[in-house]
């Protein structure tokens, strides 16, 4: 047993309004700058849809990710000489416009322009040319809300059938925020020719060392996830930090602080390195129970010992017990790595979302006057759909979590209605009175304090001048071309 | 005179300069120390000037390296005909594949906008460095025949004797003025090369080849335990 701690984000989708807080605050923070403009450290996307970059899911494309060879795993890609010998032109990365051309708007026309018959117009222009964009064809969130549907939400390729969004009676509809997963399995690091891509073995945060990349562009093709991005204006790779400079002081993520939905979670998970490799070998449907399996009982007493063996301190073992994604993932079950297919084994889980009740106008109006809860086999949203999103294609794992939040529901409208709860709907789907409980608290009244159970770093140990040294953040040389 | 400024004074000081420059650049800054690629925003062209340019002259750099790192070898290599005879073919191939590479590399910077705004001075004069030096170098190989040959002769103990600090002008001083120009703009490039995104060339990857594929940093045990 190799016991290793990670710092790991849970989203609870059923809470997501698509509100995008999350994406500004960390574009505000990070991603402000010239070579990055195009870049979304965390995005928000309308599912079903292509997302963004378009297409990023489509591994037969972008050739992303892992594929387990019998007994081995290897990247999807290219192995270390094919590597090396497409170094020079990276045959799978995406560009620029699969992302989208960043603009802005030249604000200053409208105070400046010469005297005229028409209203002077702020009109866009590229943030990479500087040339005027007559049309703006794409941006960071173009098919936001299932605009352009046919064109864009068609093209999902977790949809069985496409029609189902062609249709009012059957479109649905959800959202999926997304960061760097900061995967136990990386292909961004395995990828690197540099060796510049590295995971932190504290907390497991994955970070591009902007003095050894070189630009080869590897990591950005062998992400599956599309969260390595390329510095047009530094030549370097860069991604989510997972706001390291807060979390190292006890705050959490930019992300998860700004969101409006209260609908992100952060906490230690320990897991075991040792079994990585192994669980990932398995068949995509079974790869869930897999991921599930690698993560430690913090309680237990042999995991506490391996932890401290290999350094992980009281504190995180601390944060570890109370941590609000172990009980999300593990106990409850509720929590699904995002295409757990992929094979990086990602280290942040989604809770499925509920949907509206695929129903003609009488069926509604008769569950509405029984004050029912509808059962999960009327949700809008296709089990497949979201089986294919979080469940590499198991649809068990997905219905299973989707029962454990309509029980939520029931029991808790019971008790509000001082209704006798009926404990038979909380055990079919695996759930009892105190873990219930325990549910409602964090996906409602729960402050920020439960929700986010940050331990001190390992930063904090050492001593106060070293640490003074280590601690800076922030890039104060010359970067970039300089022009 | 000009030989003098040629193979003396230009060597020792691009020799200097990437001995000086070099470790300078790698420890006070290397957020430069970068390719720059600019294939995420154009690709379609680079791919032809991109791939032609790097297998053509590293295969050619590799080439001229051999001369010098092993003569007896390649002198015996050499003197079958047709190793000769095919080595220099390949060689000319490889430059014509070189020069067509470097050609269509400086055009598509400079028939694009977006390309032109990101580029810098030390680029365009790079592209025009290495398209002459490779046109040179065609120029010579096909007009100066069995060059791989007299290589061995004259240009291999004048580099031997610039190591040993004791420069033979007399192997150099009688070449045409094309090769002058070839061999100055070898020593130009050389000397730029620290300054430059030339650097990119400085890198080699055996770690990658040999180290596990998840690379782990510890801050409380830095050394140890890799993976």
């Amino acid at each position: 047993m190799d016991v290793r701690a990670q710092l790991v984000m849970v989203f609870n989708l059923d809470k997501c309004i698509g509100c995008h807080a999350c994406s500004l605050s960390c574009k505000n923070i990070w991603t402000d700058r010239k070579g990055a403009e195009y870049m979304w450290w965390n995005n928000v996307e309308t599912k079903p849809g292509v997302g963004y970059p378009k297409k990023w899911e489509d591994q037969e494309e972008f050739k992303g990710g892992w594929v387990a060879d019998g007994q081995n795993l290897r990247l999807k890609a290219m192995g270390k000489g094919p590597t090396l010998l497409n170094m020079f032109f990276q045959p799978n990365m995406p560009k620029l416009e699969d992302y989208y051309e960043p603009f802005d708007f030249d604000y200053g026309n409208l105070y400046g322009a010469k005297g005229g018959d028409d209203q002077p117009v702020a009109e866009a222009f590229s943030q990479i040319s500087g040339e005027k964009m007559a049309h703006i064809k794409a941006g960071p969130n173009w098919d936001d809300d299932l605009s352009g549907s046919q064109v864009y939400a068609a093209e999902d390729v977790n949809l069985e059938d496409r029609k189902i969004i062609e249709q009012y009676s059957t479109m649905f509809m959800q959202y999926l925020p997304r960061i760097c997963n900061h995967c136990l399995n990386p292909a961004c690091v395995a990828s690197c020719p540099s060796r510049a891509i590295y995971k932190r073995g504290e907390d497991g945060v994955v970070l591009v060392d902007q003095e050894v990349c070189k630009g080869w562009r590897f990591c950005t093709s062998a992400c599956p996830y599309k969260k390595v991005y390329f510095n047009w204006n530094s030549g370097k790779a860069e991604k989510c930090i997972f706001c390291f400079p807060r979390t190292e002081t006890g705050q959490c993520n930019a992300c998860a602080h700004s969101c409006v939905g209260r609908i992100r979670y952060v906490g230690v998970l320990l897991y075991d390195a040792a079994k990585v490799e192994q669980a990932l070998l398995k068949p995509d449907n079974q790869l869930v129970e897999a991921h599930r399996a690698v993560i430690l009982d913090p309680r237990d007493e042999a995991v506490r010992e391996g932890a401290r063996k290999n350094g992980v301190p009281e504190q995180w073992l601390e944060a570890a017990e109370k941590s609000p994604v172990y009980a999300l993932v593990k106990e409850f079950g509720l929590a699904l790595p995002l295409h757990p297919e992929f094979r990086t084994m990602p280290m942040a889980y989604y809770i499925p979302s509920l949907s509206p009740v695929l129903a003609a106008g009488g069926e509604l109006h008769e569950l509405v006057e029984h004050g029912t809860i509808p059962p999960r086999e009327s949700l809008r949203a296709p089990i497949g759909y979201l089986a294919s999103l979080l469940g590499g294609g198991n649809r068990e794992v997905v219905a299973a979590a989707l029962e454990k939040l309509i029980a939520l529901r029931i029991h808790m409208r019971a008790k509000n209605l001082n209704q006798p709860p009926d404990e038979a709907i909380l055990a079919r789907a695996g759930l009892d009175e105190a873990g219930a409980g325990r549910l409602y608290r964090l996906f409602t009244v729960g402050g920020y304090n439960e929700r986010n159970i940050i331990p001190p770093q390992q930063r904090e140990d050492l001593d106060s001048h070293t640490r003074k040294g280590a601690s800076g953040f922030g890039i104060l040389k010359k970067t970039g071309r300089g022009k | 005179m000009l030989n003098t400024l040629i193979f003396v004074v230009l060597p020792y000081v691009a020799l200097a300069l990437v001995l000086v420059v070099t470790p300078y650049r790698f420890f006070s800054n290397r957020l430069g120390w970068t390719a720059y690629s600019t294939q995420f925003l154009e690709r379609r062209t680079l791919y032809w000037g991109i791939n032609p340019w790097h297998y053509g002259i590293i295969l050619i750099l590799l080439a001229h390296l051999a001369g010098i790192v092993a003569p007896g070898v390649m002198k015996r290599l050499l003197g079958n005909k047709d190793a000769l005879i095919f080595l220099e073919s390949v060689g000319l191939g490889l430059g014509f594949l070189a020069l067509f590479g470097s050609i269509i590399l400086l055009l598509r910077r400079a028939n694009s906008t977006t390309l032109k705004r990101l580029t810098l001075v030390s680029d365009w004069v790079l592209l025009l460095l290495l398209i002459t030096q490779t046109a040179t170098g065609v120029y010579i190989s096909l007009f100066m025949r069995w060059g791989s040959q007299w290589y061995l002769h004259t240009v291999v103990p004048y580099f031997y004797s610039l190591i040993s600090f004791n420069p033979q002008l007399e192997y150099m001083a009688d070449f045409p003025l094309i090769f002058k120009l070839h061999a100055a703009g070898a020593f130009l490039i050389v000397a730029l090369l620290p300054f430059t995104k030339l650097v990119h060339m400085l890198y080699q990857p055996f770690t990658f080849l040999k180290d596990p594929p998840i690379l782990y940093r510890w801050q409380s045990k830095p050394k140890e335990r890799v993976g």
